[in-house]
C-alpha cells in the first residue's frame, strides 16, 4: 500500500504539468510558434515559380550564331556522349556548301534524357546549350520526340543573345569547317 | 620455302629479350613482344622513309635517339622505348606535327580512327605554336577521294604507297618543308587507278573516302568480314555498314589472299548491292506484263509450270544457267536440284565464258583442276610469264602480286601482251616486262608457239624428257618445223631472237609461273592456247617442279567453284567428268537417287535447243545471255521460244524481262556462303546487311522449289550444304589460312604425252597463214577496265563517277589516222550490225586496234562474230574487224 | 612544235651523259625553261614521257626547287634568300620594302611585267647577307637605299653596277 499511496502523492509541479498538457505543449512548441508565425513553403506552383539557381539544366536546345545559321556542325560527339542514347545525328554536307559538314537530320527522344548535360560538355563548337525551360509535361509522349526545327525554335527564344560567327572560330585553328565553293558537291 | 634461314639475332627492348631474324626492324621487333612505338610514316608494306621521326627510341651505346622504323636489328642490341626522354621525345615531336594541324577534328572523318588523335591522348600533347597555321588552298581532287591537306602529317605514305606497291604513280609531295602537299599532277581530278589506297593508308584525316564522307563514324559502324563479289582474286574485305546502310569497305593489313591491298572495284564499288533499282519483290507475267506476286504465288506458280512441263516434255526438256558469282553452295544446290528434282543434265554456268578452256586443258596435261600454284608461288617465282592478261585491268590483285615479284624480289617478267609500255594514269604491266611481247590478242598464240618454237630448237628440253616420251618430242618437234621463224615474225612482227632469249631465261630459271588472262582464256584459241603453254612448261621440266605451274586467271569471283560444284554440264561436283561411272555413282548414292545419263548441253548448245523448241523450260540464275552474246547466237530470239523461263536476279536485267517469273535473289553483301578464288581458296561470305527487301539467297529459292517439286533438299543455313559439299567431294575441306594446292598428277600427265597430246596437235601447230586488215578499219576487241567487273558494276555509283559509260579506246596514232580527238563520236560497223559510241584516246593501247570495255557492251556485242570451239564449247566473240567513221 | 622537237639535239646530247635515264631530270628542266622563262605542263608531260616518269614526280621536282617557275616571271625576277642567315640579317624587311616599293608580294609580278619577286632557299652568300638575286646577278649587303638604286638602275638601263655576282670558283676559263 506504502507504494500505491507514494505514486499517488504527485508534487504540485507535476500535477500543474499534467492538468495543461505541458509535455505536449513543449512537443508542439515549433508547430504552435509557426501558427502564430505563419509563412508558406509550399510554392503554390502554376502561379508562382521558383527561381532557379545558375547552372540549371532544363530543357536541351541547339544554338545559332548571331546570323541565324546553325552552330551545329553534325559531329555526332553527343550521340557518342550520352548514356542514354538521347540522341541521334545525321550528318551530311552542306548542301550548295562542299566539305561543310552539318547535321542534315537531329533527334532527341526527350522521354529518355537524364539532363546530365555530357552532350553540352562535349560539342565542340558549342551548339548545344541546357535551357532553364522545365515545364515540358505532355499528354502525348511522342511530342517528346525533337526534330532538330523543334530544338532550334527552343534555342531560339531560350538564348536570345547569340555567338557572333566568325570565320575562323578559333584564331588558332585553320579552316574549321569551312566550305569550298569551288569544289563540285559530293555525289550521291 | 627454299630462302636460307636467316641468321637469327638476340635483342632486349625494355628488359624483354627476343629473337628475330637478322635485318628485321626495331619496330617491329618491339611488335613481337607487345611494345607499340608510335609511328607515322612507318608502314609494313612500305620501305621505311623515316620522316615523321615519331618512332625515336634510345639505343643502349648509341649517343642520340633512333628512329625504330628505319634501325634494323644487330646481336646484343638493348633498346629503350619508355625512357623519360624518349617520352619528351615523342612529345615534342607531336608538338611539331600539332603546329599546323588544324585540329578540326568534329568535322574530319578519320576522327575516332586517327593515329594522330591517339597520340595526342596518349602523351597529351600540346601546342606551344601561336602564330597563324598554315593553310593549303583546298584543291578538288575527285569525286571519289577527299583531301584537306590542312591535316597532313606529310608521312608520305600514300605517295609510297602509290609508288611502290600500285606502281602507279600518281601522287606527289608537291613544295617543300612546311608547306609540302600531296597532289596530283594537272587541273583536272584525279586520274588513276583508284585503288582507295591512299584512303586506307592515310594516318590521319588528310586523304578520306569522298563517297561516305560526313555519313558515318567509326564507333557506329558494324563490321563485317567478307569477300569482293568482283573479280577472281578472292579479296577479303570488310564492309562496315549502319544499319542497313553500306557506308564504306576497307581491308586490314595481312588480311586475305589480298593483304589488305584493294582496288577500285573492291574499295568504291560497293553500293551496287544498295542500288535503288534492285528487285525487291518476286514478278509474274500476267497478260505479258510482269506483275508484282508474294513469294509463295510466285514458287507455287513455278512449281505448277514444272511439272506440267516435265511430264509432258520429261526432264530434259530443262536447262539451267547459272552466274559464277553465286556462292558455292548455290552453285552446288542448282545443279543438285536441275539433276535431281527435275532430271537435267543442261546445266551451265558464266565459268564457260573461258575459264573452262583453262580447267579443260589442266584437267588434259596435269590432271588438276585447281593451279598447282598459289599467290606465294607468284612471289617466289624467278620467272613470271603473263599471257593475255592485261592484269592490272583483270585481276588487279594478282597483279599487285606480279608487281610484287619483279619489283621487291627481282623476278624476271615476260609477257605476251597486247599493251603499249607506256607510263600511263594506270600502272601497265608491260612497264616491268623485261621481255615484252607486244602482239594483238588474237596473234597471242603464235607468240606462245615462238617460245615453244625456241625451246625445241634451242635444246632446252629436260633431258631425259626425249628418252621416256620420244614420240612427243618428236611430234612435237616436227610440227614446229612445219612453221618457219619467218612466218612467226611476220604474223607477230617480233624477231626470233627475242623469242630464243626469252625461252632461255623462261628454261634457265627455277621457278617458273605462267599466268593466262581473259584474253587468252576467252578467245577462239583460248584451249589451245593454254594447251600450248602447258607443253611449254612440260617441255622445260616446269610442269611438275615445286613453284612452278600454270595459272589461268578466273574473271568473276566464284568461276572457279563453278566449275568444282560441277555446275558445267561435262562435270560433276568435285570437278569430275561425268563420264565417270564411278564417280557418278558414288554421288548418285550419296544423293540417294539417280543422275541423268544423257550427255548434258553447253550453254550455246541450250539456246539453239531452246530456238528449234526442243527445249522448253530454263532456269536462269544471275546471268544475262542476251545482254552479253553477240546477236548471231539468237538468244532473245531463244529465250522468247521456252515455255517457262524463270530468272533468278538482283535487277530487272534484258534477260529478266523477257521471263515468265522473276525471283528476287539476295547480293553475296547479304548472305552467307563460301567463294572459291582463282588459286582454289574457298573463303567465307558473311552478310554485311538483310536482304534488301524480300529478297531471299538463291539457295533458299532452290530448297524451297524442290520442296515442292516434292524431292526435298532442306537445310537450315548454307553450312549445312556447305557440310554436304566436304563430305561429298574429297579434299574440300581445307578451308583454312594457306590453301594447299593440288600436285601434278603424274598417271594424267604420262596420258597426256602417250597420246592425248595427238587430239589436237595438227590444229594448234599449223603453219601461219596471214589475213590482212582492209585499210579503214581497226580491230575491236572486248576488254576488261579495271573500274567494273561484269554487268553488276555498272549499278555502282562509286564506280560510275569513275567510268559512267563505255568509250572506245584508241590509240593515238589511230586518232591521228582517222582525225578523232578525245569524246568525239565514231560509228563503228561490221558485217554484223553497227554501233555509235565516243572515243578516248589511250596510249596504251597499240595501233590498229581498239578496245570496249565490255560492261558496257551491249550495243558493241552485236558487233562480233561468234566461234564456238569444238572440245569446250566456248563461245569466243571477243575480236572483231570493223571499220570506223568519225560522225558529228 | 612540241618542246622535244624543238631541241632534239640538245635534249639527246643531256640524255647521253646520264647511265640512268631519270638522272636528266634536272637539266632537262632548265632546257624547258629556257624556252619559256617558265616550265610549261606540257613539257612537264613530254619530259615525264622521255624519261619514263609520271608528270606528278617530274611536277614534284619542280616544286621543290625553287630555280624552277611554273608560271611566267617578268623581265627581272628578284630572288631574295630567306634562309637562316639572312633572315636573321633581315630578309623579311627586304621582302616588305620591296612590296611596298613595286606592290608584289612573293610569287606575284608587277603589271607592267618588269619585276617578279620569289622567295628563294639559300644561295651560298651567307657572310654579306641580307643578299637577293636577280635573274643571274647578285646583289648583296643591301639596305633601302641600295634597292632604290638597284631598282631604278634596272628599270632605265637593264643592268645595275651593283651586282656582284656570279661568284663562280675556280674563276671561269676566261675565253
Amino acid at each position: 500500500m506504502a507504494s500505491t499511496a507514494s505514486t499517488k502523492r504527485l508534487s504540485l509541479s507535476a500535477w500543474l504539468k499534467t492538468i495543461t498538457f505541458y509535455e505536449i505543449l513543449v512537443g508542439m512548441k515549433a508547430t504552435l510558434s509557426h501558427l502564430l508565425n505563419y509563412r508558406p513553403v509550399t510554392l503554390q506552383y502554376p502561379h508562382e515559380k521558383r527561381t532557379l539557381p545558375d547552372n540549371y539544366r532544363g530543357m536541351l536546345a541547339l544554338l545559332r550564331y548571331d546570323d541565324g545559321t546553325e552552330k551545329c556542325v553534325g559531329c555526332d560527339l553527343c550521340e557518342a556522349a550520352c548514356p542514354s542514347r538521347v540522341i541521334r545525328v545525321v550528318s551530311a554536307e552542306v548542301p550548295g556548301e562542299p566539305t561543310k559538314r552539318y547535321s542534315k537530320e537531329y533527334y532527341m527522344d526527350m522521354t529518355r534524357c537524364l539532363f546530365c548535360g555530357m552532350c553540352v560538355d562535349a560539342c565542340p563548337v558549342d551548339a548545344l546549350g541546357m535551357t532553364r525551360e522545365f515545364e515540358w509535361a505532355v499528354y502525348d509522349k511522342r511530342q517528346l520526340h525533337l526534330n532538330k526545327q523543334q530544338l532550334l525554335a527552343i534555342g531560339d527564344r531560350s538564348f536570345p543573345v547569340q555567338e557572333k560567327r566568325l570565320e575562323l572560330q578559333h584564331p588558332n585553328v585553320a579552316f574549321f569547317n569551312v566550305a569550298f565553293k569551288h569544289v563540285p558537291p559530293k555525289p550521291d | 620455302m627454299t630462302t636460307p634461314t636467316a641468321q637469327m639475332v638476340r635483342i632486349m627492348i625494355d628488359g624483354m629479350t627476343v629473337n628475330v631474324p637478322k635485318g628485321t626492324l626495331v619496330i617491329e621487333a618491339a611488335r613481337r613482344v607487345g611494345v607499340m612505338i608510335p609511328h607515322f610514316c612507318y608502314h609494313p608494306k612500305l620501305k621505311p622513309d623515316a620522316n615523321c621521326r615519331m618512332c625515336l627510341v634510345e639505343i643502349e651505346k648509341v649517343p642520340k635517339l633512333q628512329t625504330a622504323c628505319s634501325t634494323p636489328v644487330d646481336e646484343g642490341m638493348n633498346v629503350r622505348t619508355a625512357t623519360t626522354v624518349v617520352n619528351d621525345a615523342h612529345k615534342s615531336v607531336l608538338e611539331f606535327i600539332l603546329a599546323n594541324h588544324p585540329l578540326d577534328c568534329p568535322v574530319c572523318d578519320q576522327g575516332g580512327k586517327c593515329d594522330l588523335q591517339d597520340f595526342s591522348h596518349q602523351y597529351t600533347a600540346t601546342s606551344r605554336f601561336t602564330e597563324t597555321k598554315r593553310v593549303f588552298q583546298k584543291e578538288y581532287f575527285s569525286p571519289l577521294i577527299e583531301t584537306q591537306m590542312n591535316r597532313c602529317v606529310q608521312c608520305l605514305r600514300c605517295v609510297r604507297y602509290c609508288d611502290e606497291v600500285m606502281d602507279v604513280k600518281a601522287l606527289a609531295p608537291v613544295g617543300r618543308g612546311t608547306m609540302t602537299e600531296i597532289k596530283h599532277f594537272g587541273f583536272h581530278p584525279l586520274d588513276c587507278e583508284f585503288c582507295g589506297g591512299c584512303v586506307q593508308i592515310c594516318p590521319v584525316g588528310a586523304i578520306t573516302s569522298r563517297l561516305s564522307m560526313y555519313e558515318y563514324r567509326p564507333w557506329m559502324l558494324k563490321r563485317a568480314e567478307t569477300i569482293c563479289g568482283y573479280c577472281g582474286d578472292g579479296c577479303q574485305m570488310t564492309v562496315q555498314t549502319k544499319g542497313q546502310e553500306l557506308i564504306e569497305v576497307n581491308s586490314a593489313h595481312g588480311a586475305g589472299r589480298n593483304n589488305g591491298d584493294l582496288c577500285a572495284r573492291g574499295f568504291f564499288g560497293f553500293h551496287a548491292a544498295s542500288h535503288p533499282q534492285r528487285l525487291t519483290h518476286p514478278l509474274i507475267r500476267r497478260h505479258g506484263a510482269l506483275v508484282q506476286v508474294t513469294w509463295e504465288e510466285a514458287l507455287e506458280y513455278v512449281a505448277d509450270r514444272v511439272n506440267e512441263i516435265k511430264a509432258a516434255h520429261g526432264g530434259p526438256s530443262f536447262g539451267g544457267l547459272i552466274s559464277g558469282r553465286c556462292t558455292n553452295e548455290e552453285l552446288y544446290l542448282f545443279q543438285k536440284f536441275l539433276r535431281m528434282a527435275i532430271g537435267t543434265n543442261h546445266i551451265d554456268s558464266s565459268a564457260r565464258y573461258g575459264h573452262v578452256n583453262g580447267l579443260q586443258a589442266m584437267q588434259l596435261v596435269q590432271g588438276t583442276h585447281r593451279w598447282t600454284v598459289t599467290f606465294e608461288d607468284i612471289l617466289d617465282a624467278d620467272v613470271l610469264i603473263l599471257v593475255g592478261t592485261n592484269i592490272t585491268e583483270t585481276n588487279p590483285i594478282t597483279g599487285l602480286k606480279v608487281k610484287e615479284a619483279v619489283k621487291k624480289r627481282q623476278a624476271t617478267l615476260i609477257t605476251i601482251e597486247s599493251l603499249e609500255p607506256v607510263v600511263d594514269t594506270m600502272s601497265n604491266i608491260a612497264n616491268l616486262s623485261h621481255h615484252h611481247f607486244r602482239i594483238p590478242t588474237s596473234d597471242t598464240h603464235h607468240a606462245i608457239v615462238g617460245l615453244v618454237k625456241a625451246v625445241l630448237e634451242q635444246n632446252l628440253t629436260q633431258p631425259d624428257l626425249a628418252q621416256r616420251h620420244p614420240t612427243y618430242v618428236n611430234a612435237m618437234t616436227s610440227a614446229l618445223q612445219q612453221i618457219s621463224w619467218q612466218d612467226l615474225q611476220a604474223a607477230t612482227g617480233i624477231e626470233p631472237d627475242a623469242f630464243v632469249r626469252a625461252a632461255k631465261v623462261a628454261a634457265g630459271a627455277r621457278r617458273v609461273v605462267i599466268m593466262a588472262g581473259q584474253l587468252l582464256l576467252r578467245s577462239e584459241q583460248g584451249y589451245s592456247g593454254c594447251l600450248t603453254l602447258l607443253d611449254l612448261l612440260l617441255l622445260t621440266g616446269k610442269l611438275d617442279a615445286p613453284g612452278c605451274g600454270f595459272a589461268p586467271l578466273a574473271e568473276e569471283n566464284n568461276d572457279q567453284g563453278a566449275i568444282e560444284m560441277g555446275t558445267v554440264t561435262e562435270l560433276l561436283p568435285g570437278a569430275q567428268p561425268i563420264t565417270n561411272d564411278t564417280e557418278r555413282e558414288r554421288i548418285a548414292k550419296q544423293w540417294k537417287g539417280e543422275l541423268p545419263t544423257d550427255k548434258g548441253a553447253s550453254l550455246i548448245e541450250m539456246l539453239e535447243r531452246a530456238r528449234v523448241g526442243s527445249l522448253k523450260a530454263m532456269f536462269i540464275v544471275g546471268e544475262n545471255p542476251v545482254g552479253s552474246l553477240p546477236a548471231v547466237i539468237h538468244a532473245e530470239a531463244s529465250l522468247r521460244n521456252l515455255d517457262l523461263l524463270v530468272c533468278q536476279e538482283l535487277f530487272l536485267t534484258e534477260t529478266a524481262a523477257l521471263a515468265h517469273v522473276v525471283l528476287p535473289a539476295a547480293s553475296s553483301l547479304e548472305k552467307h556462303g563460301t567463294f572459291t578464288n582463282t588459286e582454289g581458296h574457298v573463303q567465307a561470305v558473311r552478310p554485311a546487311i538483310e536482304p534488301v527487301g524480300d529478297s531471299r539467297p538463291d539457295w533458299e529459292i532452290f530448297s524451297a522449289l524442290s520442296i515442292l517439286l516434292n524431292s526435298p533438299m532442306e537445310y537450315a543455313e548454307s553450312k549445312e550444304i556447305l557440310k554436304e559439299i566436304r563430305s561429298l567431294i574429297p579434299g574440300y575441306s581445307s578451308l583454312g589460312p594457306t590453301p594447299l594446292p593440288p600436285k601434278v598428277d603424274h598417271s594424267a600427265v604420262d596420258r597426256y604425252l602417250t597420246d592425248g597430246y595427238q587430239r589436237d596437235l595438227a590444229s594448234r601447230y599449223h603453219p601461219i597463214s596471214r589475213a590482212s586488215r582492209p585499210d579503214g578499219t581497226v580491230r575491236l576487241e572486248l576488254a576488261q577496265s579495271l573500274f567494273h567487273s561484269g554487268k553488276l558494276s555498272t549499278r555502282s555509283k562509286g564506280l560510275l563517277q569513275v567510268e559512267g559509260s563505255g568509250r572506245l579506246r584508241i590509240s593515238p596514232s589511230d586518232a591521228a589516222r582517222f582525225a578523232l580527238s578525245d569524246g568525239d563520236r565514231v560509228r563503228l560497223s561490221s558485217t554484223s550490225g553497227e554501233m555509235t559510241t565516243e572515243v578516248k584516246i589511250m596510249e596504251r593501247v597499240p595501233q590498229g586496234t581498239a578496245w570496249f570495255p565490255s560492261h558496257f557492251g551491249q550495243a558493241a556485242v552485236q558487233l562480233f562474230e561468234c566461234a564456238i570451239d569444238p572440245i569446250t564449247h566456248v563461245p569466243s566473240f571477243r575480236t572483231a574487224t570493223v571499220s570506223m567513221m568519225k560522225v558529228a | 612544235m612540241t618542246f622535244v622537237e624543238k631541241y632534239k639535239d640538245e635534249i639527246a646530247d643531256i640524255l647521253s651523259r646520264y647511265p640512268v635515264r631519270r638522272s636528266a631530270l634536272i637539266p632537262l628542266l632548265y632546257v624547258a625553261q629556257r624556252d619559256q622563262g617558265y616550265v610549261t605542263e606540257s613539257a612537264m608531260q613530254e619530259i615525264a614521257h622521255l624519261l619514263r616518269l609520271t608528270p606528278p614526280q617530274v611536277y614534284e621536282t619542280i616544286t621543290f626547287y625553287t630555280m624552277f617557275n611554273l608560271k611566267p616571271v617578268g623581265t627581272f625576277h628578284i630572288q631574295v634568300c630567306k634562309s637562316l642567315m639572312c633572315a636573321l640579317v633581315g630578309s623579311d624587311t627586304v621582302i616588305e620594302w620591296i612590296k611596298t616599293k613595286l606592290g608584289i608580294g612573293p610569287g606575284e609580278s608587277t603589271a607592267d611585267g618588269l619585276f617578279s619577286l620569289s622567295v628563294v632557299e639559300c644561295l651560298a652568300a651567307c657572310g654579306t647577307g641580307p643578299m637577293m638575286q636577280i635573274n643571274e646577278d647578285y646583289y648583296e649587303q643591301l639596305t633601302e637605299n641600295k634597292l632604290d638604286r638597284i631598282l631604278t638602275d634596272l628599270r632605265s638601263t637593264g643592268t645595275s653596277p651593283l651586282k656582284s655576282g656570279p661568284f663562280m670558283w675556280p674563276e671561269p676559263v676566261k675565253t
